[in-house]
Parts: structure tokens; C-alpha cells; sequence
């Protein structure tokens, strides 16, 4: 039995991908099959929060996602270049911050920041994008650079 | 857009772009994928292991205990490490077999095919079971014990006997795990006798010189390559996964993946385990006049004889502060848990929960001030410390005043029902074996040619370079750092101990100084060369001369491309009083750093969780080599010690099991939990590493969980002798459970 291709456009050029199975994960057809190591594995649960990508737009899990549920649709990764201004702010304030060490989960940061901004805009409260950021684990910062970098985001001009 | 802003980390775009390859990132042409077939139970007599199943399944290889000798050279591997449990299990999840497939999927399902046939033996789940009563002096010969320690000095009996007052209390602590985000993983490869493992780790000569007594493998023919490591924080020390991923690849003859999913990375990764600590303390004319320390620690199933856990931690117990008589006992416990594993500053924040928490209790016993009791019997520099070692340089004093302080004024401005606790913590820098390296003087740059990969604290890519810069009198964006592989990079020991800067950096002023030496003499000067940068290019001057480095190389640099010249550090350790020593090994202090922190803490006195609102870190660094990375790692370190102190607990079930093994039920610290830091480095004290740096990768643990401890009796009267301080534990001391 042959399966179509997977249509997706990730970090804006098409992507026909074969005999991606209806049960695999987002993140493993990411890294597995379009070779983009990118997004990280961390815990495959939802728990840490460092595979985040954006799917349309739209910060999400890609352990929990099924390659074929967001089908058709507009993926981006921490590999996208700067031509994704938002992507290209975050990355911008995180290194003046010096908001990352190992750099693990980093790659979710950066994507789960990009995704708030692109939702909700510098104008979002700062506890709300605390929130937000609840589900993105790092053990080595301490968090403390990276709230500095999205402090920086938010009182940027508009 | 915004203004362009100078990165603080040179590694920053790498991985802010998804670009750092991780061990989890390996991928190789032509690997197979790997998986360990765990052990059913965490005792047990092995029945049989069949591995039929998983044979039948498509490009599956797999292999057991009977396997190994075929693959291994014969007759000198570690027999006491078996790298399969062949007839005994003595911990859940031990590997018993490996298999290898073409998929993640097929491994996956051939590992699970896999018959294991145990027959179950009664457990030791707990050390409290081996010795519910404190052990006599026959429990050193026990199977139970793989190590005794004990040491003692003064008059103990008589200060006890005649004290105004002596104060016993027991503390328990908590197993807590390392949690780096990158699980574990490698790659390994057997190729033409060379046994090649890429993996993420902080120790690669350390993973070379295990393997071989793993393998019974040369180390001369073991080749160990680093990645960029997601996180080390003392789990990707000894090798965990690549004696497999080698074995698989000899059995296949093809590279083999091997990597944790993250509840297997809590399973089997090696990590602190549960501890029961008794304080005794006599106090005459409020001073103390005698101490008695008793430590039982878990070690899961680590070796008689190769344990260094009991006897380094229990120093721990035994500072920072003076008196004239003392007895230490530590007993390290086997029980049927995989073995103990370091945990960034391994055991030293639970010996501080301990000794500030009893100390601070003892002050209010005898009704004194708990700061200025504690302040009062820290060791200062020219100190005698119980083992008899001359106290250096240490700022521990300083830092504990400047808390004090704080606190102070935190207290004025804290609303009721809030308290605020101080406490103090020390450390020293770990030397391990030396380490070397190489510095390679190229026309625009000078390269830092040596063992280790950037683990995250920036120890690598910005200590090494911020040395060396100094040390050479070049700005820091001409040296490069370069991690070649175990084959071509000088030794080193490790990434651990918080040793890098120091060990490292001494190496490196020690090369700079002959590299300067050379060109001075080349340029025909008595005295070294020094640096300048023109057209883009270093240009050595000295005296009267200056050439341009190519002007400078001998026909054989050139065709090699750079003038090399090595530099060495072997830390030299203090000594302590041998004589003070009744069983086992005591270790001395390299140096001696000091933190002090204050915590700001609410306690919900209904619920009893507590919230960290405000902290404070103040710290005994010697020289800051980086402002900026020094700042991280304080922040950081403190945030992974709040997990420590709040949350953090490994709960291992009474058959072995560990009943929490994932990221939503072993709760790290998240964003919004983390309270304002703020951070002050105390210089002048200097220490062992250069330019009088100390360590500091580790540290900033150490009093954290303390500080939080007695906040939340200040805030709430709860005094709460277990960690972590969770909110049950907290409901219990204020009896609303």
C-alpha cells in the first residue's frame, strides 16, 4: 500500500516528505527525515517543552503532534533564517542577554518567545508571557537571562 | 530592528540557529539504532535470557551475557563490572541484553521481545532498612557497607560530659537527579581495531580510560569524540551508554545509536541518593565545644572499595565552622539502586542543609542570636579545620557579613509572615588528574587546542579564552578554542569539580609564558614578547624587534601550520592531619570558597507550599574571569538549588522501582518559580586557579537549600528536617497534616 507524500512547508520552502506513517511524530519526521536536529528531542512526553516549533504561526508541542494532523500546513523552525524578522528579534535579544548555556532548550525558547510575540505582540503582559513560558524547562540558566531577554523584547518599539 | 548588541556567548548564534550537533543529534550513515533490554526486577537470580524473538525480527542483532566474550578481547575486563548482568541482578532496569535494528521502531519492539526469566530475591529498597538502629562498630564489615570512614580529634567525651548544653537532631535528604535536558547519547563505531564512540560528554579521556577496563580494550585504541553536551551538571561523567553502542557496533559491524528516552535517563542515570545525617552538638559559655557527625548514604549498588562519595561529602558535615573535638562516622550503604553519581557539588548542598539547619537550631536552643552564633565559629583564613587542614584564603566570612546584612535589611521591609534566612556553604576547586594543553600561535590567531566540549557554563568558550587573552595580552576575539578528539588532544580530566577555569587556565598562562619566552628569544631578547595587532595580523615584539609570526615560524612549523608549545597543571591539594584519621579516606581541600545567601520566603499556612520571593548570592570567587558567565552561573546554580531545597525528590518504591521517573511528577523549577537574584562577588580571596580564580560552577548549590530552610522557620516556625522542603513536609512541622 503506498501513502501519499506529506505536503508541508517548513521555514517557507515546500516539503513533499514520503512514507511518513499516520503515528509518527512531528518532531521525529523534523529531525529523522528532513535531517533538521534543530528542534530537540527532550522528553517525547510534552513536559519540557524543548521541541517547540511553530505550526501555522502557532507555538506547539512537535512530540505531540502527528506529522499527517498538520498536514498541508506552514511549519517553522529554529532553523529559519533571518527573513523571519520575530525569530530574527528573539535570537537578537537572547544573545544580548546571554539568555542560554548549554543550549538544549534553547531552540524552544526561542520558538515558544516567537510564537507569544507573534500572537499576542510586545503589548501582552508580562505575567501572561511568564505564564506562557511555564512549559519550557532549562536547568541551566535559571531562567533569570532569558526573562532579562524578554523583558528587553517587550520595551522595544513597537 | 533592534540595535546590535554584542553577544556575551561566542556560542550563542551556533545554537540560537539549531546549528550545535548534540549526542541526541548523531546521525551517522549506515547506523543502526540501539536499545537495552532492562532488568525485570531489582534483585534476582537470572533464569535465562531469550533472545529468540527479537532475532526473528527483520535486521535485528541481538546480544547477552553469553555474546560478550566473543566480541570482547579476552581476560582483561573489570569482572567486578560486568557490562550484563549474567547470573545476578542487583538493580532494576541493569542492562541485561542489547539489540541493534535498522529503526528507532524496531528497536524499540525488539529490546521488548526479549525474554528475561528472574527469579526475584529479596531487595534492600532503603538504607534506613539495613540499619534502623544506628550501626556498631561490627557494620564496617557488612556486604551492606561498600565503605566505613571515621575520624576524630580532642577530648569529645569530657566536652559533651561538662557542656551546658549538647542538641541531637536527625536529617534526611532526598535522591535528586541531574536532569540535563539532553538525555544520554552516543554513537559508537568499530572500525579497522579502533574503537570510535562520538558522545556527549563532560569527561572524554575519562570515557576513554573507563571503557577500557569496561572492554578490556587498550585505551591506545579507543578513540572518544565530544559533542556539544546539553547539560552535564556531573551525569555525563563515567560512561553510561558507550561500552554498548561499541559492543553493538562490533556485533554488527556497523555504527550503533544509542540514546535514553527521558524516563530511562532517570532510571539509569547515576545520581545522589537518599541520606540520614545525626548532629550532636555541645555548647559550653556559647561555644561549641564538641561536634558529633553520623552520615548512613545510600550508594545503590556502587563497589566496595570504590567509593568516593562518603568519604569527600563528609567533610561537608564537618564545616565551616570550628571545634575543638569532634567524631565523624559515615557509613556508604548498598542497597539495590544503581550506583551513586555525582550531582553538581556532589552531596555539599544537603551537608549544608544539615549543619545550618542544626546550627541555627542549636543557637535557638540556647537562646542566641542564630547569625551571629553561626558568624562566630566560621573558619577563617589560618583556621585549623577539624581534619587538621590550615584554612587559605577564604571569604566565606566576608560573604556570611555581607548576608547578615541583607538580611537585615530585607527583614525591615518584609511583610508579616514572611521570613528571611541566612546560611552559608564552601567548596573547593577539584584539581583531578591535571590536564594540558596546547596553544597554537597561527598569523592572525593563537588557538587553545584541548580535551573538553563547552558543557553550557561557558567554563570553555569564554573562561579559556578570557585566560589566555589575559595572559597573552591579545584581545579575546584572537583565540579560538578547538576540542579535537582523544587521539589528538592533549589530556585532560574532565569537566567536573568545577575545575575547568582553574585546572586549564593554569595550564594555559603556563604555555603562554614559555610561547612568549620562545618569541622574545627568536626576536633576540633576554625577556618575553609581547603582542600587538596590525594589518589584521599578531605581530610579536620585543625590545627593538617586532615580526610578523610566518617571519617567526621555523620551516617545520610552517609546513605544520603553527608553532605549538604546550603548557601542564597539576593542582596541588592541601593536607590534612592524618593522625586525626581513625578508618577510610579523608580529602583535603585544593582551596577554599565560600557562599553565603539570603532567601525571602512566604509559607501558605494552609497548604504549607513555599514561595521564594527575593535571594541574594554572595560569593568568594577569588578573581572574576567573566563578569557575565559568572552572573549565569550563579543564577543558574541557585534556581537548580531551589529544586533541590522545594521539590526535587527520586522516590524509589520498596521493590526498587523509581516511582517518579519523568518530568511531570520530578518537578524541576519552572520560569515563573524563580525569584529575583541578586549576585556579589567577593575578590581578593585568591585561590588555586589563575590569576588566584576559584571555581564556580558548583557552588552556587551549596547554600541554597539551607538559606531556604531556615527562612521557612523564620517565616513560619515550621523547622523542617527533610529535603526537600515540600509542602507536605512544611504541613507536617506546622502540624496541619
Amino acid at each position: 500500500m503506498t501513502v501519499e507524500p506529506l505536503r508541508l512547508t517548513v521555514n517557507g520552502r515546500p516539503a513533499l516528505v514520503p512514507d511518513v506513517p499516520g503515528n509518527e511524530r512531528l518532531l521525529d519526521t523534523l529531525r529523522w527525515r528532513l535531517g533538521m536536529k534543530g528542534t530537540k528531542e527532550g522528553c517525547r512526553t510534552g513536559d519540557c517543552g524543548a521541541c517547540t516549533v511553530l505550526v501555522d504561526g502557532e507555538s506547539t508541542l512537535s512530540c505531540l503532534t502527528l506529522a499527517r494532523e498538520v498536514e498541508g500546513s506552514s511549519v517553522t523552525t529554529v532553523e529559519v533564517g533571518d527573513e523571519d524578522e520575530v525569530v530574527a528579534r528573539v535570537r537578537a535579544a537572547f544573545s544580548a542577554a546571554g539568555a542560554l548555556q548549554c543550549g538544549y532548550c534553547t531552540p524552544g525558547f526561542v520558538m515558544a518567545v516567537a510564537g507569544l510575540l507573534r500572537e499576542r505582540g510586545t503589548s501582552a503582559r508580562r505575567e501572561e508571557i511568564l505564564e506562557a513560558l511555564g512549559g519550557n524547562l532549562c536547568r541551566c540558566t535559571g531562567y533569570v537571562a532569558i526573562v532579562r531577554a524578554v523583558d528587553a523584547l517587550r520595551a522595544e518599539p513597537k | 530592528m533592534s540595535a546590535r548588541v554584542p553577544p556575551i556567548r561566542p556560542d550563542g548564534d551556533l545554537k540560537l540557529r539549531g546549528a550545535a550537533v548534540y549526542g541526541t543529534d548523531l546521525d551517522v550513515p549506515g547506523m543502526l539504532w540501539g536499545a537495552l533490554v532492562p532488568a525485570p526486577v531489582a534483585h534476582g537470580r537470572i533464569r535465562s535470557i531469550d533472545l529468540t524473538a527479537a532475532r526473528a525480527l527483520p535486521g535485528v542483532i541481538a546480544i547477552g551475557p553469553d555474546e560478550v566474550d566473543g566480541l570482547l578481547p579476552a581476560g582483561s575486563r573489570d569482572e567486578e563490572r560486568p557490562l550484563f548482568a549474567r547470573d545476578l541482578v542487583v538493580y532494576r532496569n541493569q542492562p541485561v541484553a542489547a539489540v541493534a535494528a535498522p529503526s528507532f521502531g524496531l528497536a524499540a519492539r525488539a529490546a521488548a521481545a526479549v525474554r528475561v526469566t528472574v527469579d526475584a530475591l529479596p531487595i534492600v529498597a532503603d538504607l534506613e532498612s539495613v540499619f534502623p538502629e544506628w550501626p556498631g562498630s561490627e557494620a564496617g564489615t557488612s556486604s551492606h557497607v561498600a565503605a566505613h570512614v571515621r575520624a576524630r580529634h580532642g577530648d569529645l567525651e569530657t566536652e559533651f560530659k561538662k557542656a551546658d548544653r549538647v542538641v541531637r537532631e536527625v536529617y534526611r535528604t532526598a535522591s535528586v537527579h541531574q536532569v540535563a535536558l539532553e538525555p544520554h547519547a552516543c554513537v559508537g563505531e568499530v572500525r579497522d581495531g579502533v574503537w570510535y564512540v562520538r558522545t556527549s560528554t563532560q569527561t572524554p579521556f575519562g570515557v576513554r580510560e573507563d571503557l577500557a577496563s569496561l572492554l578490556g580494550v587498550p585505551e591506545s585504541a579507543i578513540v572518544v569524540e565530544g559533542t556539544w553536551v546539553g547539560g552535564g551538571f556531573g551525569g555525563k561523567g563515567a560512561p553510561l551508554l558507550e561500552p554498548y553502542a561499541l559492543l553493538l557496533a562490533r556485533a554488527t559491524g556497523r555504527p550503533v545509536r544509542l540514546a535514553l528516552g527521558y524516563r530511562d535517563e532517570f532510571r539509569l542515570g547515576r545520581t545522589t541518593l537518599p541520606a540520614v545525617v545525626r548532629m550532636e552538638t555541645a555548647v559550653t559559655d556559647g561555644r561549641i565545644r564538641g561536634r558529633r557527625v553520623r552520615l548512613l548514604l545510600d550508594v545503590g549498588t556502587s563497589l566496595p572499595g570504590r567509593d568516593f562519595a562518603t568519604g569527600y561529602s563528609i567533610g561537608f558535615l564537618l564545616g565551616p565552622y570550628s571545634t575543638p573535638s569532634f567524631e565523624v562516622e559515615g557509613y556508604a550503604v548498598r542497597t539495590n539502586k544503581p550506583p551513586f553519581g555525582p550531582h553538581r557539588a556532589p552531596f555539599a548542598p544537603q551537608c549544608a542543609f544539615v549543619v545550618e539547619s542544626h546550627l541555627d537550631h542549636v543557637a535557638r536552643e540556647v537562646g542566641e542570636d542564630p547569625e551571629v552564633f553561626r558568624s562566630r565559629h566560621l573558619w577563617k583564613e589560618g583556621d585549623t579545620t577539624p581534619l587538621g587542614q590550615k584554612v587559605g584564603p577564604f571569604g566565606l566570612p566576608k560573604a556570611f557579613e555581607r548576608a547578615v546584612e541583607t538580611a537585615r535589611r530585607w527583614r525591615h521591609a518584609a511583610p508579616p509572615g514572611h521570613g528571611v534566612g541566612v546560611a552559608g556553604g564552601f567548596w573547593s576547586t577539584s584539581t583531578g588528574a591535571g590536564g594540558e594543553v596546547r596553544l597554537r600561535l597561527t598569523p592572525d590567531a593563537v588557538v587553545v587546542e584541548q580535551a573538553e566540549r563547552e558543557i553550557g557554563s561557558g567554563s570553555v568558550l569564554v573562561g579559556l579564552p578570557a585566560v589566555a587573552a589575559r595572559s597573552l595580552g591579545l584581545p579575546v576575539d584572537r583565540i579560538r578554542v578547538t576540542s579535537p578528539d582523544t587521539a589528538h588532544a592533549p589530556f585532560d580530566s574532565g569537566v567536573f569539580g568545577s575545575r575547568t577555569v582553574g585546572a586549564l587556565g593554569q595550564a594555559i598562562i603556563e604555555a603562554s609564558g614559555r610561547l612568549r619566552g620562545i618569541l622574545g628569544e627568536r626576536l633576540g631578547s633576554p625577556g618575553p614578547a609581547s603582542f600587538e595587532i596590525a594589518a589584521d595580523r599578531l605581530v610579536a615584539v620585543a625590545g627593538p624587534r617586532r615580526a610578523t609570526v610566518p617571519e617567526l615560524w621555523t620551516p617545520e612549523e610552517a609546513a605544520a601550520g603553527g608553532l605549538l608549545v604546550g603548557g601542564r597543571h597539576f593542582g596541588r591539594g592541601g593536607t590534612i592531619d592524618e593522625g586525626r584519621v581513625v578508618d577510610g579516606t579523608f580529602y583535603p581541600y585544593t582551596d577554599f570558597t565560600g557562599a553565603a545567601h539570603v532567601a525571602q520566603v512566604a509559607v501558605d499556612r494552609e497548604t504549607g507550599a513555599v514561595r521564594v520571593e527575593r535571594y541574594a548570592a554572595f560569593h568568594d570567587v577569588g578573581t572574576v574571569i567573566d563578569l557575565a558567565s559568572a552572573r549565569a552561573q550563579v543564577e543558574g546554580g541557585v534556581a537548580m538549588g531551589l529544586g533541590t531545597a522545594l521539590t526535587e525528590e527520586a522516590i524509589w518504591s520498596d521493590d526498587g522501582r523509581l516511582e517518579n521517573a519523568g518530568l511531570l511528577d520530578y518537578r524541576i523549577p519552572t520560569l515563573g518559580e524563580i525569584p529575583s537574584i541578586e549576585v556579589e562577588f567577593l575578590e581578593g580571596f585568591l585561590g588555586a586557579g589563575p590569576f588566584g580564580a576559584k571555581g564556580l560552577g558548583e557552588p552556587p548549590m551549596v547554600p541554597v537549600p539551607a538559606a531556604v530552610a531556615i527562612a521557612v522557620r523564620e517565616a513560619s516556625g515550621a523547622h523542617v528536617t527533610e529535603l526537600p522542603l515540600s509542602a507536605e513536609r512544611v504541613a507536617r512541622a506546622l502540624k496541619l497534616l
